[in-house]
C-alpha cells in the first residue's frame, strides 16, 4: 500500500491537535468544526490535516499492522465525515474522533479474527517490523506483544508509547478507568514475565 | 539502533525492565515520518469522503435503525391483533356455552306402520 516508509521513533507527547490551530491561518480547530458541520469540505479537509497522524497512532495501538491502521483511520474518518452533525462543538473534536477511530479499529480487529479463525494458527500476525530491523531483541518483543490479549496491547501502547491517560484510553476502548489501569499493569507484568530470559547481549 | 531495545535482567528492576520495554514498544510502534506518506494518507482520507464507495453493510447500516422500528411496530400491531382475535374467540366460546340454544332442536318421530289395516292397505297400493 505504501512504499519507502521510515519508521523512527516519535516524541512522546507530540502536540494534542485538540490545542493546535492550522499553520498559517488563524483559525482554530473550534472554527473548521461549525464551518464543516455547514458543509464545508475544506474545513474538514483541515480538520483530517490536524489530525491524521493522532488517529492513526491510536488505530495502529490497537490493530496488527500498518496497513490496518491505515484502514482503520480511513474508515474512521469517514464515519465523522457522516455523523459530524450529531457533534457538539463546545465538545473537544479530537476525543470524539479518536474514539470513532478507535472503534473503527476494534471492528477491524474483530473482522481480523473471524476471518483468521479458518486459517492455519502458525499464521500470527506481527506488528509491523521495518525488514531492515532483523534483531532478536525486536523479533522477541513483538512475539511477546501476540501473548497479550488485544485489549492489554492497545492499553500499554496507548499508554507507553502515546502518552494518554487511562481515563483517554478508557473512555477510546469503552471501558472502565480502573479496567485500563489494571490491563496496563498485567500487560507489563506480562512482558516483563516473557522477555525474563532475554539478554542484553543476545 | 538495537540498543533502544537491549534488555538488562539482571543488573535492574521492574522499572528500568519497564523502561526497556517501552523504548522497544516505541520502535515497533513509531508512526511513519515524512511529509509526502502524511500527505498522500490525507489525499486517501478527502478522495474517500468525496467519493465514498457504499458497501453492503453501510448501506445496511444505514438502514438498520428505521427498519428495526418498523419491525417493531409490525411486531407490536401484530401481538395487538392476536391478542384481539384470541380474546374474541375466547368471549364467542364463552357465551355459547352460557347462553340458551335459541332454537332447541324438534325431533319428529315417524310413526311406524304396524297396524294390520295399514299393512294391508300398503299391499294394495303397491301391487298395481
Amino acid at each position: 500500500m505504501t512504499a519507502a516508509v521510515s519508521f523512527p521513533p516519535q516524541p512522546r507527547n507530540p502536540v494534542r491537535p485538540d490545542e493546535a490551530k492550522e499553520p498559517g491561518t488563524g483559525s482554530s480547530e473550534r472554527d473548521y468544526v461549525i464551518a464543516a458541520q455547514k458543509g464545508s469540505d475544506s474545513a474538514f479537509a483541515a480538520l483530517v490535516r490536524m489530525h491524521h497522524r493522532r488517529a492513526y497512532a491510536v488505530a495502529r495501538a490497537i490493530v496488527l499492522s500498518h496497513e490496518d491502521a491505515e484502514d482503520a483511520v480511513q474508515e474512521g474518518f469517514l464515519h465523522a465525515y457522516r455523523a459530524l452533525e450529531r457533534f457538539r462543538s463546545d465538545q473537544p473534536f479530537g476525543a470524539w474522533l479518536n474514539r470513532i477511530v478507535a472503534n473503527a479499529a476494534l471492528d477491524l480487529v474483530r473482522r481480523r479474527k473471524v476471518r483468521d479463525a479458518d486459517e492455519l494458527p502458525e499464521t500470527v500476525a506481527l506488528p509491523f517490523r521495518d525488514p531492515g530491523e532483523a534483531d532478536e531483541l525486536r523479533r522477541r518483543l513483538a512475539e511477546a506483544l501476540t501473548h497479550l490479549s488485544d485489549r492489554q496491547r492497545s492499553v500499554i501502547v496507548l499508554h507507553d508509547v502515546e502518552g494518554y491517560t487511562h481515563g483517554e484510553i478508557g473512555q477510546m476502548l469503552g471501558i472502565p478507568e480502573g479496567t485500563a489501569r489494571s490491563d496496563l499493569h498485567h500487560a507489563r507484568a506480562a512482558l516483563r514475565r516473557l522477555l525474563k530470559n532475554v539478554r542484553s547481549d543476545s | 539502533m538495537s540498543d533502544h531495545l537491549k534488555l538488562h535482567p539482571t543488573d535492574g528492576g521492574d522499572e528500568r525492565r519497564d523502561d526497556e520495554i517501552v523504548r522497544g514498544l516505541r520502535r515497533l510502534y513509531a508512526a511513519p515520518t515524512g511529509d509526502d506518506y502524511w500527505r498522500g494518507l490525507e489525499a486517501r482520507i478527502l478522495s474517500r469522503l468525496t467519493t465514498p464507495t457504499i458497501a453492503w453493510w453501510d448501506e445496511l447500516d444505514r438502514w438498520m435503525r428505521p427498519a428495526l422500528a418498523a419491525a417493531a411496530v409490525v411486531l407490536l400491531a401484530a401481538g395487538v391483533a392476536v391478542v384481539r382475535a384470541h380474546q374474541v374467540q375466547h368471549d364467542v366460546a364463552y357465551e355459547s356455552i352460557l347462553a340458551p340454544t335459541p332454537h332447541p332442536v324438534e325431533t319428529a318421530v315417524r310413526p311406524v306402520l304396524q297396524e294390520p289395516r295399514e299393512a294391508t292397505f300398503r299391499y294394495l297400493m303397491t301391487s298395481r
